[in-house]
C-alpha cells in the first residue's frame, strides 16, 4: 500500500467501474425500447461490486442477466421506460457520489503532502 | 463498455427513432395518395427495429478488457416493410382514379394510429437524449477528478 494510492481509492475506482458499466446496460435497454423481442437486461450490482472489490486489479467482467418480473408487451419487448428512467438517474447519482468521494480522498492525500512542507 | 460506448449505443437509437418518425410522417403525408410509381394507392409503411452488435471500433477499443457482452447492444433499422392491409375503398365517381364502378382505393392509413406512433418515437428519442446527457455528465465528472 502506498500513500497516494490508498485502498479507498481502489475501492472507489471499482465502484465507479461497476456503476459506469451498469449505466451502459441501462442505455442499451433504452436504445432497444422499441425492438421487438428484446428483453431488458441488468447486472446484479451488489454481486458485481463484491467481485470487483475482491480483486480490484482484475479486469471487470460483469455478467448481465434478464430482469425477471417485467411485463412483456405484445411485441415481446420487456423494457419499462419508468424502470430504465429511474435507473438512469439513480446510477448517474451513484457515479457522481463516487467521483465526489474520490476527489475528497485525493484532496486528503494532497493536504497531507502540503502539511509536510510546513515542518 | 466505456463511457463513450454508452453514447454510441444511445446515438444508434437516436438514428433509428428518427427513421421511424420519418416513415410515420411519410405515412401521414401520403394518407390520400392514390397514385404511386409502383401503381395503385400508397401502401402504409412500418419500420422494423433489431439489435445491433457493437461496432468493430468499439470491440477493438475494449479488446484489452473483456467487458462487452450481450447486455450492451445498440439498435438499428432492420428494414421498412409495407403494411399488407388492403386499401380503403370509397365511392367517389368524379375522382380521376375511380374504377368503372366509381370506387376509389385510398391508402389504409389511420391518422390517429400514426400520431400515436409519432409521439412514441418522439418520447423514445427524448429518453435517449437523456441517456446521452447522463453519459456526457459522467465523462465530464471523470475529467474533473483531474482538476
Amino acid at each position: 500500500m502506498s500513500l497516494v494510492d490508498t485502498p479507498l481509492m481502489k475501492s472507489l475506482a471499482s465502484y465507479l467501474d461497476v456503476t459506469a458499466y451498469r449505466q451502459g446496460v441501462v442505455s442499451a435497454n433504452i436504445a432497444n425500447i422499441d425492438t421487438p423481442g428484446y428483453h431488458a437486461r441488468d447486472i446484479n450490482f451488489k454481486q458485481e461490486l463484491d467481485k470487483a472489490l475482491g480483486s480490484p486489479d482484475a479486469p471487470l467482467t460483469p455478467r448481465t442477466q434478464g430482469v425477471p418480473g417485467l411485463q412483456e408487451r405484445p411485441d415481446g419487448n420487456t423494457v419499462s421506460l419508468d424502470r430504465e428512467g429511474l435507473l438512469l438517474a439513480q446510477t448517474q447519482l451513484q457515479f457522481t457520489t463516487g467521483v465526489a468521494l474520490l476527489r475528497s480522498e485525493l484532496k486528503r492525500v494532497s493536504m497531507a503532502i502540503q502539511e509536510d512542507k510546513g515542518s | 463498455m466505456n463511457l463513450f460506448g454508452m453514447m454510441e449505443v444511445s446515438a444508434s437509437a437516436l438514428g433509428a427513432e428518427r427513421v421511424r418518425a420519418e416513415v410515420v410522417t411519410s405515412n401521414l403525408a401520403n394518407a390520400e395518395s392514390t397514385r404511386t410509381p409502383e401503381g395503385g394507392p400508397y401502401q402504409r409503411r412500418e419500420v422494423v427495429f433489431g439489435t445491433q452488435r457493437p461496432s468493430f471500433a468499439l470491440s477493438l477499443a475494449s479488446a484489452g478488457a473483456p467487458m462487452q457482452d450481450a447486455g450492451s447492444s445498440g439498435v438499428r433499422v432492420r428494414g421498412v416493410v409495407n403494411d399488407p392491409a388492403p386499401p380503403v375503398v370509397k365511392y367517389d365517381p368524379s375522382h380521376p382514379d375511380a374504377n368503372a364502378d366509381g370506387y376509389v382505393a385510398y391508402p389504409n392509413i389511420n391518422p390517429v394510429n400514426e400520431m400515436a406512433d409519432l409521439m412514441g418515437a418522439a418520447r423514445a428519442y427524448e429518453m435517449n437524449v437523456s441517456a446521452i446527457t447522463a453519459a456526457k455528465q459522467m465523462i465530464q465528472q471523470s475529467i474533473e477528478i483531474l482538476k
